[in-house]
């Protein structure tokens, strides 16, 4: 027990000086990008903490993003599980509806800080690129987003949004013209100049920094649930719950409460079609240790070593590793990983909707069908805070197609 | 063959496992050492191969579906380096198939199928570190690798653990695009040469015979790679090992 406590009160020193969350984390990449991630920790480390920085960021946080996002008490919901209080975390009515502006806004803000001339990045379903788009708008710098063909020709909306605001789109119609490609390619760009330029990754995943860095920028969830709920309820809460795709936004909440040992952290990983099938992407609940992009994390590998394909209802969470914070957590036991099916998403997302008047994003809606299931289990006197990581009028239109409605 | 430092400049090739076929890596490597090859890196096909350019990422892409793999590549060698004595073969892999199969058990069993050294382009010196004593024992080199942005105490470092020869990345970017020799790059050679007496390994860029006339007396070997693969993909392996031959005679490396 003693030493669960003091590794408690060591979560907030994490990751060492060379990236590692225990064995998770690190830096493995090509020489050439190890001299230039160390190049972005040592620029990070002392822009961060520069009170100009701060207080901008901070405004910015406020003025912009809309900040602090409010904590709701989801009466209705509650009262018809009847078992826990359910607070609803609203980072959907944040700028642009989700919680990546956070860490966008923070990296692009980085960028100029660092003197770079242009942003880079990737993007999937294109919600890191808009907010990505977004952020490097308001702070007055050039961003190209690269972006697969075949995307680019499901995620229209998305797509114009970007080309609105400004940025240059990539179409990429390499290899299979998805994400994987976009990355190669955004990557190709980022290496003709990486003094000029910033690559700006989408979660707490990469080689260090990133993971430490895009956690920090989110922390201002937890720490924002932590006020709220002190003032609010004079209380810590018992459970926080989000969705675990790369992992930040649940990175973001459980942060400023690792500490707390009677704070129960659950990640809700997507299980897809089932966890007995090939099609799910619970990264933490069926992969192993291995090393993808950068980074040593758990990872949903075949017997030779080659990531799966993967499969989510929820795009944002597709994806093979995950944030390596996350891996060591899940070995520490201090967070409890948890899955939910593509169906249960799915029956949350209209729940929420038609019981509280609104509509979360399928991402989010895999930490809501987990609470649903485990409040209705517990008595109404516990605190249960699930993270509305982004808003789903992206996902209206498939919805109400599979739905038939 | 390995080099030893101030050797005339030898060309090092290469194999991604599986690309075209298993059976076809054979015919190839026996091709590429009848045109005069004598270092062949045996690549194991990964899905994201992040130092690597359109050529090889498409070629592993392609030798994924054909079987290529740890012990694919284990298996060839233990073959192609019975066949070709005279030729020195370099296991090449990104780390996660390697880390999965057991890395010391890997370091092992490659030793034991013949190869004399590793290109691991995403496993930090520091990961090797541990395992130095063993590889010595194995005579199985760690063949790391430098770029034009490495700082000189981290070349330091990577001297330190690195055996046989050091990889020196010629530029900045993925493999499969053209390079500048000018003095720019001297300075980095010499730069690199400061902190190591081992031969020097060119890679990243070396695409044709004036690349290679360039890199003459100024290292050791130039890795020929993503260009062979391109002739291997449009060419076949009969035609490529006859433009090895060619190239081989234009710069006067015959």
């Amino acid at each position: 027990m003693n030493n669960k406590i003091n590794l408690a009160a060591s979560f907030a020193a994490m990751p060492d000086e060379q990236g590692f969350f225990g064995e998770y984390g690190g830096q493995f990449v090509p020489a050439e990008m190890q001299a230039i991630m160390n190049d972005i920790d040592a620029a990070y480390k002392e822009i961060c903490q520069s009170p100009e920085f701060q207080s901008e960021l901070a405004s910015l946080f406020s003025d912009y993003i809309g900040r602090p996002s409010p904590l709701f008490h989801a009466q209705r919901l509650s009262r018809q599980l009847g078992g826990a209080q359910i607070y609803l975390k609203r980072e959907d009515l944040n700028h642009t509806g989700a919680h990546k502006i956070n860490h966008c806004l923070g990296e692009a803000l980085l960028a100029k800080y660092m003197g770079k001339t242009k942003v880079i990045a990737e993007t999937g379903a294109g919600q890191h690129g808009v907010a990505m788009a977004t952020a490097c708008a308001l702070v007055g710098l050039p961003c190209e987003i690269h972006m697969g063909q075949v995307d680019i020709e499901k995620e229209q909306p998305n797509v114009v949004k970007m080309k609105i605001l400004g940025c240059k789109l990539v179409a990429v119609t390499q290899g299979t013209a998805t994400l994987k490609d976009a990355v190669d390619s955004a990557f190709e760009s980022y290496l003709q100049d990486p003094q000029n330029y910033f690559y700006a990754i989408g979660s707490v995943v990469g080689p260090h920094p990133f993971p430490k860095m895009v956690r920090d920028f989110q922390a201002v969830i937890g720490k924002e649930v932590k006020q709220q709920c002190l003032a609010k309820l004079g209380q810590l809460p018992d459970y926080l719950v989000a969705c675990v795709g790369g992992g930040c936004n649940a990175i973001g909440l459980f942060t400023d409460f690792l500490a707390d040992a009677s704070v129960q952290c659950i990640g809700v990983e997507p299980a897809g079609k089932g966890l007995d099938t090939d099609q799910h992407s619970a990264t933490l609940t069926k992969g192993q240790p291995g090393i993808l992009h950068g980074m040593k994390c758990y990872l949903l590998q075949d017997e030779q070593g080659q990531p799966l394909p993967v499969h989510s209802i929820a795009s944002g969470l597709d994806y093979p590793g995950v944030g390596p914070q996350h891996s060591y957590l899940k070995d520490l036991g201090r967070v409890q990983y948890q899955s939910v099916t593509d169906q249960q998403c799915l029956d949350a997302f209209m729940t929420l909707s038609r019981v509280e008047g609104i509509i979360p994003a399928l991402e989010s809606s895999h930490a809501l069908a987990w609470a649903m299931a485990e409040a209705a289990k517990l008595s109404p006197e516990q605190i249960m805070v699930v993270n509305v990581s982004g808003r789903g009028d992206k996902d209206a239109d498939y919805v109400a197609n599979y739905l038939q409605l | 063959m390995l080099p030893q430092q101030h050797d005339k400049l030898q060309v090092m090739s290469h194999a991604v496992v599986g690309f075209p076929t298993l059976d076809e890596n054979e015919r190839a490597i026996a091709g590429l050492v009848a045109s005069g090859v004598k270092l062949i890196e045996l690549q194991v096909p990964f899905s994201d191969p992040v130092a690597d350019g359109h050529t090889l990422v498409n070629a592993c892409y392609e030798a994924l579906k054909t079987g290529g793999s740890v012990r694919a590549t284990l298996d060839l060698c233990a073959k192609v380096s019975r066949q070709h004595p005279e030729a020195s073969f370099i296991l090449m892999s990104y780390l996660n198939p390697l880390y999965r199969y057991g890395l010391e058990q890997l370091f092992r069993d490659a030793a034991a199928a013949g190869f004399k050294g590793m290109i691991i382009p995403d496993m930090p010196v520091e990961e090797f570190e541990p395992f130095m004593p063993l590889l010595d024992e194995l005579g199985l080199a760690p063949i790391l690798m430098v770029t034009p942005n490495t700082p000189d105490e981290r070349v330091a470092r990577i001297a330190q653990s690195a055996r046989k020869m050091i990889y020196v990345v010629s530029r900045m970017g993925v493999t499969g695009k053209q390079t500048q020799w000018g003095q720019e790059f001297k300075d980095y050679v010499a730069r690199i040469r400061r902190h190591s007496d081992l031969p020097l390994a060119i890679g990243f860029g070396v695409r044709a015979a004036d690349d290679l006339k360039a890199l003459t007396g100024v290292a050791e070997v130039a890795a020929f790679c993503s260009k062979y693969i391109e002739w291997q993909r449009d060419q076949g392996s009969e035609q490529a090992a006859q433009n090895m031959r060619q190239l081989l005679l234009d710069a006067q490396l015959a």
